[in-house]
């Protein structure tokens, strides 16, 4: 006996872990009515708190009673409901899929809700409440069901979250095509988007409230068979437990409650993933946490703390009349990143880089076929995107242009669109150049600015400057761009740095810190131009409208020194991309080599935004098709990667202006239309 | 992806070969010169004319309105439907073309317009304009301004019109919009309103919540209540332009005994809340204006940032809501 382990430590014994979670659970409860207490006080209306208690012992005049009654109580109840619905469909989801960061935001929930309502409100038909729910929770448990199918349940935790950010993306892309396409009939809809848990009277509490509560008691129905799962499918079958139907059902009650959450208060972002993170430390203290049935009420809790505290904070820190305008859910989101961000890093990287592409070697035929087939593409799309547009135009008037003597018209045409074509042909270069720099060199197939955040940041950067000084030029936006990326990219590469820049935490920093910066962005709008939703969508969707010349040739000059870099220095991309120790073993200064690269990628990304706003998936998308095209190697790749991304974003410029002309969209949408599809292709193609 | 490689070619080549010839001749010699104007728009920025502009664009529905009042009919207006749904206060006479969207504008369809005016307001993005101006003459007013809501509204009217070549319809619309509101002043003078304290809001609903926009004394219609002898009610200050601020259904309880007045939409079924989702809201209904039935809903089309057309059909709804 003396050789066997030692003797298990001590486990606290039941009855105090019992007693310890009862006084926890009533330190929460406390905690919440506190904060729904202090929420009540708070709002538009000259009823503080003795006018507040006044009203609950019913000695407060008539119309003091009546905002404590319809106005400020609903509130509460919907911040309460709303939080608590998130907690829990967010505990189901993490318990199901298990996997740490599921949540209705990653799941693409929200955005799908946010899809259908759009849908519904083009439509023009005025809904009663409980059936916009209804087709809310159709549009989330769609999405829902495609990123899970996807994923693959319990495997990988960086394969759930970006397949779910990346629908999420290509959805609110289309519902954001929509806002632009038909303002009058959407109003209204892009403040929804950011959450906000002001009510009408009590009458969407009341009617969501039996939704909830159906969600609720399904859960804790099948809370003991949820928690089989957490052993694995096969000794969860072995208890005799249906795994299918046990995770089909829990997704469809998550849905359900998170469908009510959004119905009732638009998508109040990262509670959902927040709350249960904030659980789990309890749960390992005090065991009962431990078990769905009381992990999800307490998390629950936990949500509906979340939510009225960020509505108590925004509140108690900006003048009543603007806390209206602000949404909670720019709150929640913004906490919600920066809690994704501390997360992703401090998470054990326990899933697999997706396997690099297969080694292919190609003929050199084969390349040269390629770039010909590319380079004729490029010539024949740059053609058609400079004839084609609202007034379609012939060769022979661009030939007139050129030499200058063409008419009024043409000329009018040509000078407007030239330029836009020049940024989309630059930016969609300069991306997948910068995602190709990116991928070698953390040699993480997922990697490209949007994602990484990079973008984001410098959208950021730009809106700052556009917005506190009108008349900025094209160079000092591109500068401001730069430092918005410069600091993410630093603050994103920092944190991922732990452990090499392979790790998938990488890319989940980068989701963390993208989602932050979109958020800012919607902040920053709200409050120094809260009528013009258009130039928010604008810059996050990328758009080449009314580009000059001028706001154009920062780019270029960022991508002839990118190119020629690059060009100069492909082996050492070869190298880098290879693995961690043959650089080494062959002399090369990795660290420094690697800074130079990333430094170009995020000036080719700072440019490309600030020439044509946010413009997610080419950075991901051409390096790929390259690499799957003509091999592995740069000197190869380059080239490729470099016309593909130039033809990309000229497509989709082309189809945004041109499609529902004389109305246009941004390239991002149309790239994000594109590009999420592929995303999910190649997340599906590295899961064999 | 390969087969996508090998059609590309050909497709290019078609194109190529379809797309020669052109779609207007080459230009010859400039048309000699009548009356030139010159004038120098909100921005400071020169403006010269050959003569007055007939064939103008119009890209904020302010100054299509002004246009149409002018007696200009504008040759291409944003969002014509939203125009023809908002401001049927001053219709438009002909059949424009549809330029996009009023925040951004197609500009392939404003040059194939030819315009010999560009109209827009500070609202467009100074890139656009600056790619407009490429396009043809263009004049850009100040959108709003919430220190002197009419005096800009004037002022913008008067620059269309000299460079439209309708200063004297300028004029009389001047006149007619001042004699408007002198006679509606008497009106309400006369029914015993001087002074009378007046809230006008827009609202809408989006799922369950209530948005309100209230008019502060820096927003037109409030300079126009000003002048009709009403006094604002709104406290808060509203943005620098068009002096709106936001506020949710509670923040109405400040307002005390008012005259609350809005516009809403038929066509739109989410901008009439104060008629429809508010009526069983207790905050709403023990409001001691909507307790006293003192809630107008002014007629529909009466573009609430328009010109002068606008205003004074707002005037004449209001006397007649108030006076009723």
């Amino acid at each position: 006996m003396a050789v066997t382990a030692p003797t298990t430590p001590a486990r606290p014994a039941t009855v105090t872990s019992r007693a310890g979670a009862a006084a926890v659970t009533t330190a929460l409860v406390l905690l919440v009515a506190a904060l729904a207490v202090v929420d009540i006080t708070q709002g538009t209306a000259a009823v503080g708190p003795a006018e507040v208690l006044k009203a609950l012992t019913g000695r407060a005049d008539p119309a003091d009673a009546s905002v404590v009654i319809a106005s400020r109580l609903p509130r509460a109840a919907a911040g309460l409901l709303v939080g608590a619905a998130l907690g829990m469909a967010g505990v189901a989801l993490q318990a199901v899929s298990r996997n740490v960061l599921a949540s209705p935001d990653t799941l693409a929930v929200n955005a799908g809700s946010y899809l259908a309502l759009g849908l519904a409100a083009v439509t023009g038909v005025s809904l009663p409440l409980l059936a916009s729910s209804g087709i809310a929770f159709a549009g989330g448990l769609a999405a829902a069901a495609v990123v899970l199918g996807l994923s693959g349940l319990g495997a990988g935790t960086v394969r759930l979250v970006l397949a779910g950010t990346a629908l999420a993306l290509g959805l609110t892309a289309v519902t954001e095509g929509l806002l632009l396409l038909f303002p009058e009939q959407t109003e209204g809809l892009y403040q929804w988007n950011q959450g906000s848990i002001g009510q009408n009277g009590f009458e969407g509490v009341v009617q969501m409230l039996p939704v909830a509560v159906l969600g609720l008691v399904g859960l804790l129905l099948i809370a003991r068979r949820v928690d089989a799962l957490a052993l694995g499918d096969d000794a969860a079958r072995g208890l005799g437990v249906p795994v299918r139907a046990t995770r089909i059902t829990a997704v469809v009650l998550a849905t359900l409650l998170s469908a009510a959450a959004v119905t009732l208060a638009g998508p109040i972002g990262f509670v959902g993933l927040c709350a249960p993170a904030l659980v789990r430390p309890l749960a390992r203290r005090f065991r009962g946490f431990a078990r769905v049935r009381t992990a999800v009420p307490a998390a629950g809790l936990v949500g509906a703390g979340l939510v009225l505290g960020a509505d108590v904070l925004l509140r108690a820190c900006v003048d009543p009349d603007t806390a209206v305008a602000v949404p909670t859910g720019v709150v929640t989101s913004l906490v919600g990143a920066v809690f994704l961000v501390v997360m992703a890093a401090r998470l054990r990287d326990t899933a697999q880089a997706a396997a690099p592409d297969r080694l292919r070697i190609r003929s050199r035929a084969v390349f040269l076929t390629t770039l010909a087939v590319l380079a004729v593409a490029l010539v024949a799309l740059t053609v058609a995107a400079v004839l084609l547009g609202d007034s379609k135009l012939l060769l022979g008037d661009v030939a007139h242009w050129v030499q200058g003597r063409a008419g009024q018209t043409v000329s009018f045409v040509l000078d407007t669109r030239t330029p836009r074509v020049f940024a989309a042909l630059l930016a969609g270069a300069a991306l997948a150049l910068a995602g190709t720099l990116v991928q070698a060199v953390t040699r993480n197939p997922l990697a490209e600015p949007a994602v990484l955040g990079v973008s984001g940041g410098g959208a950021l950067g730009a809106v700052i400057l556009v917005t506190t000084v009108p008349l900025a030029g094209a160079w000092s936006v591109a500068g401001a761009a730069f430092a918005g990326s410069a600091l993410t990219a630093v603050v994103v590469f920092g944190l991922a740095a732990r452990g090499g820049f392979q790790q998938n935490r990488l890319v989940l920093v980068g989701v963390g810190v993208a989602s932050g910066t979109t958020a800012l962005i919607s902040l920053l709008i709200v409050l120094t131009d809260p009528f013009n939703a258009t130039k928010a969508l604008t810059w996050l969707s990328g758009s080449t409208y009314g580009r000059t010349l001028p706001d154009v040739l920062p780019l270029a000059g960022v991508l002839a020194v990118a190119v020629a870099v690059a060009a100069v220095r492909h082996r050492e991309l070869d190298l880098v991309s290879l693995d961690e120790d043959t650089p080494r073993l062959l002399g090369l200064d990795l660290p420094r080599g690697r800074l130079g690269f990333l430094v170009l990628s995020v000036l080719l990304s700072a440019t490309a935004v600030a020439a044509a706003g946010t413009i997610g998936f080419v950075g991901l998308v051409a390096p790929h098709a390259a690499r799957a095209l003509v091999g592995r190697r740069h000197a190869r790749v380059l080239p490729v990667a470099l016309l593909l991304g130039a033809v990309l974003v000229c497509t989709a410029d082309l189809l945004g202006r041109t499609v529902i002309s004389p109305a246009q969209l941004g390239a991002g949408l149309m790239t994000a239309v594109i590009g999420t599809p592929y995303f999910l292709y190649v997340l599906m193609r590295g899961r064999r | 992806m390969r087969r996508l490689l090998l059609t590309a070619p050909l497709a290019a080549a078609a194109l190529l070969l379809t797309a020669c010839g052109t779609t207007e001749p080459a230009a010859d010699d400039a048309k000699a010169s009548t009356e030139a104007i010159t004038l120098t728009d909100a921005t400071g920025a020169k403006v010269e004319l050959d003569g007055p502009a007939t064939k103008v664009v119009g890209t904020e529905w302010n100054v299509v309105e002004s246009l149409v009042s002018l007696g200009v009919d504008p040759v291409g207006v944003a969002d014509v439907k939203g125009y023809k749904t908002w401001d049927t206060a001053v219709p438009l006479k002909n059949d424009p073309k549809d330029i996009g969207t009023r925040g951004e504008p197609s500009m392939d369809t404003i040059a194939s317009l030819k315009p010999d005016l560009i109209v827009t307001t500070s609202d467009l993005q100074p890139g656009a304009v600056k790619q407009l101006r490429e396009v043809a003459p263009v004049l850009q007013v100040t959108s709003a301004d919430a220190a002197d809501p009419i005096g800009r509204m004037l002022e913008n009217v008067d620059l269309i019109a000299r460079a439209t070549g309708t200063t004297e319809r300028a004029a009389t619309l001047k006149k007619d919009f001042e004699a408007k509101l002198a006679e509606g002043r008497k009106a309400l003078a006369d029914a015993g309103l001087d002074g009378a304290e007046i809230a006008f809001a827009d609202g809408y609903v989006t799922s369950n919540q209530v948005s309100v926009r209230p008019y502060t004394a820096g927003s037109l219609i409030g300079a126009v209540n000003e002048r009709l002898g009403l006094k604002n009610a709104w406290k808060m200050k509203g943005d620098e332009a068009y002096g709106l601020a936001s506020t949710d259904v509670e923040g109405l309880t400040g307002l005390g005994k008012v005259h609350f007045v809005y516009i809403g939409n038929d066509d739109d079924p989410s901008s009439d809340p104060f008629g429809k989702e508010l009526a069983k809201n207790s905050v709403w209904t023990s409001l001691p204006f909507v307790k006293s039935g003192d809630v107008h809903r002014l007629s529909d089309g009466v573009w609430m940032f328009g010109g002068t057309g606008s205003m004074e059909a707002y005037a004449d709804s209001l006397v007649a809501a108030l006076t009723k």
